[in-house]
């Protein structure tokens, strides 16, 4: 791996490139939207690709949000409930009528189902619908299954972040080594790895 | 691995399917409007107009007795459907102003008579009828509208079932109006109101049980 410098502006980005940073993100859920919309679109007027392709795109997604709301229960059960959530989909995206991006209609069928599943199951679950807003529009990435499972939260932030947090957090080596190895100031890596923790911990409570 | 099919399966299948129909606007006000249409229309040939029609609706306050109703049962309809779509935010806003206008008249009227009599003119003569005829014939048309709705994908299907029963029980008095003779506000607003109330809650019932999903 080598750094370059659009990685590095991730890494001690100053306003301007946090202003970009931002920017880039918006618009990439912005370019997610128009695909998704267009699929379901395409999708309801007959196109079956169109349906498959984004059942194929969400389904990581939900499996994601199933999994981490729903530790404690067997994996096998998760699966039930993505099906479940996926059959929903199908029977109900007649009432998707492309007011709004059909990511919110989704966020709303995959909260009621999940909720409803886990009820049934005879578990008790509060899903606030903003954890699944987020976890829908989080990066499509390893999902969570277990909060103390270190490699799945260090997927969860930027790889560079990710690889000082291992360097300096786990194996030990000193910040300044680490730094170094992927060409930065010691004084960068440490506010990076101030940050990274930060937005770790944050990970961490979400998913108590 | 267990019996059920795998996930990737399930998702080929599904994309191989026909898609449900859509649920539309025109979907939902057809067979409401259609259901509401044969229950009034029997009713009225049944038991008539009212004399001189034509004549009364010139008298805004008795044209009112059959606006108001229309201007909840509109919006009503709207939002029920509104609210079996996922994701959609539903906002009662619409539905304040005709019950606004409706205490208004009623208040302005209570203010006109004296207070001696007040009473006879809300209690009228024909209260139980009016109640009685408005929440039966407003059955069938909350009954279509919970069919439609069936396809839909309430979040909260109480709330739902409540918003057509309100959109069928105002429609029916609306059309009830152009039989009923009593025209003071005091009158009409309440029993009419009441009337509507009734449906609300009937739809409400009927709603948590037929639209879950």
């Amino acid at each position: 791996m080598t750094p370059d410098a659009q990685t590095l502006a991730w890494h001690c980005p100053g306003p301007a490139q946090q202003a970009n940073v931002m920017r880039s993100r918006t618009e990439g859920a912005l370019d997610q939207d128009r695909i998704w919309d267009d699929l379901m679109h395409r999708a309801n007027q007959g196109d079956g690709a169109a349906f498959l392709q984004f059942l194929t795109q969400v389904t990581p997604r939900l499996r994601g949000l199933i999994r981490v709301r729903g530790r404690g229960l067997p994996p096998d059960l998760h699966e039930d409930i993505l099906q479940e959530v996926l059959l929903a989909i199908h029977l109900k995206r007649g009432t998707w009528d492309g007011t709004g991006p059909v990511r919110f209609w989704l966020y709303a069928v995959a909260r009621h189902k999940v909720v409803d599943a886990f009820r049934r199951r005879g578990r008790r679950l509060h899903l606030p619908l903003d954890d699944v807003a987020e976890m829908l529009a989080a990066d499509p990435g390893p999902a969570p299954l277990a909060a103390r499972d270190a490699d799945r939260m260090l997927g969860m932030i930027d790889a560079r972040s990710a690889a000082l947090v291992r360097a300096v957090r786990l194996e030990g080596q000193s910040t300044e080594d680490a730094a170094a190895r992927i060409g930065v100031t010691p004084g960068t890596a440490r506010v990076v790895l101030h940050r990274a923790m930060k937005r770790l911990a944050e990970l961490a409570e979400r998913m108590k | 691995m267990t019996h059920r099919p795998s996930t990737e399966a399930l998702i080929r299948s599904l994309a191989a399917s026909p898609p449900p129909p859509p649920l539309t606007a025109r979907g939902l006000a057809g067979p409401v409007v259609a259901a509401l249409t044969i229950s009034l229309g029997v009713f009225l040939w049944l038991i008539g107009l009212r004399a001189n029609l034509g004549q009364a609706l010139a008298d805004p306050a008795i044209l009112a007795k059959s606006l108001l109703p229309l201007a909840l049962a509109v919006p009503a309809l709207v939002l029920a459907l509104r609210s079996a779509r996922p994701g959609r935010v539903v906002r009662p806003g619409l539905l304040i102003l005709p019950a606004a206008a409706a205490l208004a008249l009623f208040l302005a009227r209570g203010v006109q008579v004296p207070s001696g009599q007040i009473l006879p003119e809300l209690l009228g003569h024909s209260a139980a009828a009016c109640l009685l005829s408005i929440t039966a014939l407003s059955a069938p048309a909350t009954l279509a509208g919970l069919i439609v709705l069936r396809r839909g994908a309430s979040l909260r299907p109480a709330r739902t079932g409540a918003l057509i029963g309100m959109a069928a029980a105002a429609g029916t008095a609306a059309g009830y109006a152009l039989h009923c003779t009593e025209d003071s506000p005091l009158f009409f607003t309440t029993w009419y109101g009441l009337a509507i109330l009734i449906g609300t809650g009937i739809g409400a019932l009927a709603g948590q049980r037929l639209l879950r999903w």
